[in-house]
């Protein structure tokens, strides 16, 4: 299986747009290549990387994950299913072991390593990708199962080189410390505002038979909507207040104080 | 030097945040290799003995399975290469259930687990196992270590008999797991004789030391890649088995190999917060003067090895008087070793402490704060050094103006709302402040008349934002906007540095670099061979000089006339609850911690840290508990399901608030650390505000429902 | 995972006759639970039968009631006008369990056929009778706080952990199965789960091979009196320690029929038969509420971790009542 047709984020996109123009068409028509990526490290080593943060650090780390992930041998495998799905914006078809949950299937067969094996049994929230629009566990999940879905995870998230207003209000609000729960903290997040558009109730809705529509979420609302993801860094005021920023659109205060 | 701290102390956000919310942050488990094999680890199901026999047979024919590796083929390790906890797979002998005793390498992860599950083993079971804590807390030794021998000051706790008012009373914790939301991995690629590691390590230097020597390699065969930590909080600290069995394997099967925990290997594999009983006894007037404190402490180890987490520490120093006893007494289990844990022993320590003071406060119809702020010692009480700083009133004083302690009620179970009781509670709690030698590199190129730099120290990040406060720190020592910083951390490569442990991170790592920015700046002075009124910045030299690369490192340590003083971050800890009168739910609704940490380098990131902190309180307050089953010696709580970590809906609304002090005593920076400092006192203070809410005094932590319920 | 032969059925008769195949076949909804058994090696089945195409997943009014389809997920139970309106004591217990990401996952049917979280049961190293007939049974004398207080045997202490079938009981739901040769069977909810007794092994009266197509609701008049108050060692997502489900029909401050059940006290959901008894005809006051409750627990026989519950158990069903008769 081909793997370096993964696109661009809208980071790396800028980068190679900035740095290495004349190659930027190739890397999106057939993916990064070893070969684009000697010349960016040249480039890094020159210093012209620096304006791109830590970013570029990763990319090189990450480079040999665009090369080819290779098939896995039909004979060597016990129960292989050729599965077909969407994953963000393109169709990915891969040979699995029946076994494969969407997780590792995606962290390990399609190189998406963003979502997060916290607990691999439905008792942490990291691996939460977004099916057919609905925020569900990938560990809970089995590939096979997913045949003809529609698949976004956090890599899917970002938009024609602008982040998802939720990745934004996460960054400004510091909605994470460590980071590892972080991609499932923002797939859970983007798709409760559309639960929430459909006035959806949660434990916590103080009366259930009231169905009002459209629903703007108190704090302790959108605590008991996001109490499926754990974050053991303790980042949760941090992740409510992103999210009642993304939500409503407004500016939330942060408030740290000093004293004496 | 001219540090015009323009960016540090600004809450500017993650400079790494762009690469944790797009999911291109790396941690152990996201690098590719090619060729991966996958190793699953297997583990023991008594808790002392040994293995009679390991078959094998089944497990070698399942699909895809590459190798199985067992004590019987493993290669000989170094077992005192400096790795905790043992299980390296060199002997038969088992001495705690869940011990490592063999992993499955195989293709794909899914071919490794199910091979594992076919491995049979018979044991020869010790049934003199030490894992009933209950019964051998009744028996306890003493310990090893020097630094735990009995402290006497005064006349000890026999002072306790002449006191006027006296509290004496036994708190106990539990075990707690550490779980880091990252559990712990590894991948190993081997390039000839060397190995390198991607592996969450909050000590990179000393990871690549331990993973070495136990490898029977010299330390630069070994390179640590660790730029994304998902979470550590001790556990990540000093390093596992796991870290350096994944290198076995790859070394055994010639390929790649990747071997990361499951969520229930993490209960017995990577250490724990031990269990502990306090008894503390608090003598004192009527007035309200301490006049004896003792605090005795029970906990357990592992057989092989001593690890006590220091329960008396706060109790040293945190009062002014004149009688006291700090003991420890200790239980070796067949159980995994304990390690350092968030706060390790000041957290734990500080409830037993400070729920004591509140008892004695309660007793003498005082204000808990006035009674602490009675007993405000003038000097370290431990070794009569002078504070370095001492921020302990101002936290308690500016804490309960903002809280609105006021509106608090003496009388317990006297405030509520609704179907709801309402509490308040306050706690101190303190930490070490500390820095340790640590290096930095710093290269400054020029390029189009503008001028970058790469800073690269062998520092480590996990979350609590090394990567941003190291910038700030460089681009004001260099006099460079901040997006003209590239940071390299997290890699052995790099120059040596401490690590992001015991709340030294900061001061060790913005020092280090801090001091190469200042050296940078001296060299290019030289260099330049001209005289200035007005000191330049390393940029303004790079540019007025034309020069095109310069380059230098330089070590840190801290000054020598910090060890004349005690120099500790302090805080103040206030806890507001709401608990169902019914059910006994418990919920923080509000809580403020108050920290007096020195130099603030990025209050965003730092508040992210406290609160933090706060909610780890909150989880050992609350809801934390992992329990031993005596008869087996493993955890019956095993899961995440039984293990619980706070929710988000646990935790209500939390206020950072940082005293303004310059304390340049402990580190030229005047930082102090927060990692740990967050923690302490905080179970406290939520178990004084269930106390006022209900009247019920809780000395057996977590706090659950059952505990609290009606008659 | 041992390995497995995974097949998508089309129809409900493929769907059985797959199934019928297999000894060790499994069916496959949301996945929620067999998928975490499985990598746990509690459940090992030889043959996985998706379930996910077939058509069993509306909600909609029937002459007596609702019909919920087996494959209708959990959130869009809950989230149904006709449930909020209706049966809201079945959307509040619906939504205090697990997290948002696990009902959006997790089928009516499913939720049903849901394993014990006893965590002795959870780990093949431990004896349990439940995973392996005859083993012995660890949570009898071991750590047993979150275990059963009424209906146990020698041979299992587990409890039922769903909250949604609290509800269910509560509200003398039917369910609705498909059998072998195509024939439909209907099994009273009080019925569907069954106590431990000398087969712990069995959760339920469902035999291998049937398959549940829908939960019938009838029609009841207690919506604007009903509560599910559910208690638990932290404030979302965990298990019940003791939850209440509770409607009460009332005529002025009467109440003419009490419709209570109890989650995490037995194996499965605890009908509340002698509390409701107690009420019936009786003024709706809290000295009443105060002896139904007592009366429940009188009959409770803790373990040597659970005394906590009879008193937890007594309070919660207080509470279940102030909140129910306030509507």
């Amino acid at each position: 299986m081909k793997q370096n047709k993964s696109p661009l984020s809208p980071e790396e996109e800028k980068l190679f747009g900035d740095l290495m123009p004349e190659e930027l068409n190739e890397v999106l028509s057939s993916g990064l290549q070893r070969r684009h990526f000697l010349k960016l490290m040249g480039l890094a080593s020159a210093g012209l990387l620096v304006s791109h943060m830590v970013g570029a650090e990763q990319l090189f780390a990450r480079s040999v994950e665009f090369d080819e992930i290779p098939d896995l041998i039909p004979t060597a495998i016990e129960n292989g299913i050729n599965v077909s799905f969407k994953v963000n914006s393109g169709t990915k078809k891969v040979l699995i072991d029946s076994r494969m949950t969407l997780l590792d299937t995606l962290r390990e067969r399609i190189g998406l390593t963003g979502s997060k094996k916290g607990c691999d049994h439905g008792q942490c929230g990291a691996c939460t990708v977004i099916v057919d629009g609905n925020r569900v566990l990938s560990c809970l999940t089995l590939a096979a199962s997913c045949e003809g879905k529609s698949i976004i995870t956090i890599e899917g998230l970002a938009k024609d080189n602008e982040l998802n207003p939720m990745q934004q209000a996460f960054l400004k609000h510091d909605g994470f410390q460590c980071g590892f729960c972080t991609p499932g903290q923002i797939c859970s997040a983007v798709a409760l505002m559309k639960e929430a558009k459909e006035g959806q109730a949660s434990f916590v809705t103080q009366n259930i038979r009231d169905q009002a529509g459209a629903v703007m979420l108190s704090d302790e609302e959108i605590a008991e909507r996001m109490s499926g993801n754990i974050c053991r860094c303790g980042a949760y005021p941090n992740i409510v207040a992103a999210i009642k920023e993304a939500q409503t659109g407004k500016n939330i205060e942060q408030n740290w104080l000093f004293a004496g | 030097m001219e540090n015009t701290n323009k960016i540090i102390g600004k809450g500017i956000d993650r400079i790494d945040g762009i690469m944790k919310i797009t999911g291109k942050a790396s941690y152990a488990t996201d690098y590719p290799a090619k060729n991966m094999a996958y190793a699953v680890l297997f583990k023991s199901t008594i808790a002392s003995g040994k293995i009679v026999q390991i078959n094998t047979t089944d497990a070698e024919k399942s699909p895809g399975v590459i190798q199985i590796i067992t004590h019987e083929n493993a290669p000989k390790l170094n077992i005192k290469g400096g790795l905790r906890g043992g299980a390296l797979l060199q002997g038969p002998e088992i001495i705690f259930h869940g011990q490592h005793i063999g992993m499955v390498v195989a293709e794909t992860f899914e071919q490794a687990t199910a091979a594992a599950h076919l491995v049979q083993v018979k044991y020869q079971q010790d049934k003199t196992e030490k894992i009933d804590f209950d019964e051998l807390a009744k028996n306890p030794e003493m310990p090893k270590g020097k630094e735990l021998a009995d402290l006497v000051r005064g006349a000890g706790k026999s002072a306790l008999a002449q006191a006027e008012v006296k509290i004496e009373e036994e708190y106990e914790t539990p075990i707690e797991h550490h779980h880091p939301m990252e559990p712990h991995a590894t991948v190993a690629v081997w390039e000839g004789e060397n190995v390198i590691l991607y592996n969450g390590s909050q000590i990179i230097n000393g990871a690549q030391t331990a993973a070495a020597a136990t490898l029977n390699l010299k330390p630069e065969q070994v390179r640590i890649v660790s730029p994304y930590i998902g979470g550590g909080f001790g556990s990540k600290g000093g390093q596992w088995a796991n870290l350096v069995l994944t290198a076995v394997a790859a070394q055994m099967v010639k390929r790649p190999v990747k071997l990361a925990l499951t969520r229930q290997q993490m209960f017995n594999s990577v250490g724990l917060r031990q269990r502990n009983i306090q008894k503390i006894s608090l003598g004192a007037t009527k007035e309200g003067v301490l006049t004896t404190l003792a605090h005795e402490t029970i906990s357990h180890t592992a057989v092989d090895f001593e690890y006590i987490e220091p329960c008396g520490d706060c109790s040293k120093i945190m009062y002014e008087v004149p009688n006291s006893l700090i003991s420890y007494r200790v239980v070796p289990m067949n159980l995994i070793l304990p390690t350092y844990t968030r706060g390790p022993g000041k957290s734990t320590g500080s409830f037993a402490l400070e729920c004591a003071m509140d008892e004695l406060a309660h007793q003498l119809k005082m204000d808990p704060i006035a009674l602490r702020i009675k007993n405000e010692p003038k000097k370290d009480p431990s070794n009569g050094k002078p504070w370095s700083s001492r921020t302990t009133v101002k936290c308690l004083e500016e804490g309960a103006k903002a809280f609105g302690w006021e509106k608090r009620k003496a009388i317990p179970g006297t405030h509520f709302s609704g179907e709801n009781l309402i509490g308040y509670g306050v706690a101190c709690g303190t930490y070490p402040a500390r820095q340790r030698d640590s290096s930095a590199n710093i290269k400054l190129t020029l390029k189009n008349g503008q001028v970058y730099a790469t800073v690269e120290i062998a520092a480590s990040d996990l979350g609590t934002g090394t990567n941003t406060i190291l910038a700030q720190t460089a681009a004001d020592g260099l006099g460079i906007p901040l997006s003209r910083i590239t940071m390299k951390i997290g890699d052995s490569d790099l120059p040596p540095a401490a690590g992001s442990v015991g709340s030294v991170g900061a001061s060790s790592f913005a020092n280090a670099v801090n001091d190469a920015c200042g050296k940078i700046t001296d060299e290019l002075l030289a260099k330049s061979g001209k005289q200035f009124f007005v000191r330049p910045t390393a940029n303004d030299l790079m540019i007025s000089e034309k020069i095109a690369a310069f380059e230098t490192q330089s070590s840190s340590k801290a000054p020598a006339e910090a060890e004349q003083y005690s120099a500790h971050s302090f805080n103040a800890n206030f806890a507001e609850v709401s608990i169902n009168k019914l059910t006994g739910m418990v919920k923080v609704t509000r809580f403020l911690a108050v920290t007096g940490a020195g130099k603030i380098l990025n209050p965003k990131t730092a508040r992210s840290q406290i609160i933090g902190g706060n909610i780890w309180g909150i989880g050992m307050a609350l809801t934390e508990e992992s329990v031993v089953d005596p008869r087996y010696g493993n955890f019956a709580t095993r899961s995440f399901a039984d293990y619980h970590v706070p929710a988000n809906l646990d935790v209500g609304q939390l206020d950072a608030m940082f005293i303004n002090e310059v304390d340049l005593i402990p580190n030229k920076m005047g930082v102090k650390g927060i990692g740990e400092v967050g923690i302490v006192g905080v179970a406290a203070a939520i178990a004084n505000a269930v106390f006022n809410a209900t009247g019920k005094r809780i000395r057996s932590l977590p706090i659950t429902p059952d505990k609290l319920l009606p008659s | 995972m041992i390995p497995f032969k995974f097949s998508i059925a089309k129809n409900q008769s493929e769907a059985l006759g797959l199934i019928h195949q297999h000894q060790h076949a499994a069916f496959l909804a949301g996945g929620t639970n067999i998928l975490d058994l499985m990598k746990e090696h509690v459940a090992q089945p030889t043959e996985i039968i998706d379930l996910g195409r077939l058509p069993l997943s509306t909600i909609k009014s029937t002459n007596t009631g609702i019909s919920l389809g087996a494959l209708a997920k959990n959130t869009e139970t809950a989230n149904h006008p006709l449930i909020r309106k209706d049966y809201p004591v079945l959307s509040k217990a619906i939504l205090a369990g697990a997290s948002a990401q696990i009902r959006n996952m997790a089928s009516n049917g499913g939720n049903l056929m849901q394993r014990t979280r006893c965590s002795y049961f959870y780990d093949i190293n431990m004896p349990c009778n439940k995973r392996v007939p005859g083993s012995g049974c660890a949570a009898m004398k071991g750590f047993n706080r979150m275990h059963a207080i009424f209906g146990w045997s020698d041979q299992c202490v587990a409890v039922y952990p769903s909250d949604m079938a609290i509800a269910l009981s509560a509200l003398n739901a039917n369910v609705k199965v498909m059998q072998q040769n195509g024939s439909e069977r209907s099994i009273p909810f009080t019925d569907f789960h069954v106590l431990p007794k000398d087969h712990p092994e069995k959760d339920n009266s469902l035999n291998h091979g049937e398959l549940i197509t829908s939960i019938e609701l009838p029609k009841n008049n207690f919506a604007s009196h009903s509560s599910y108050i559910k208690v638990r060692d932290r404030n979302s997502y965990a298990f019940a320690l003791v939850s209440v489900a509770a409607g009460f029909e009332l005529e002025g401050n009467t109440i003419k029929t009490a419709h209570i059940a109890m989650g995490g006290v037995a194996h499965k959901p605890w009908r509340a038969l002698k509390a409701e008894a107690f009420l019936k005809d009786k003024a709706a006051t809290f000295a009443n509420f105060i002896k139904a409750a007592d009366l429940e627990m009188s009959s409770a026989k803790p373990l040597s971790h659970n005394k906590f519950k009879i008193e937890m158990g007594k309070q919660t069903l207080i509470h279940a009542f102030e909140v129910a008769l306030k509507g």
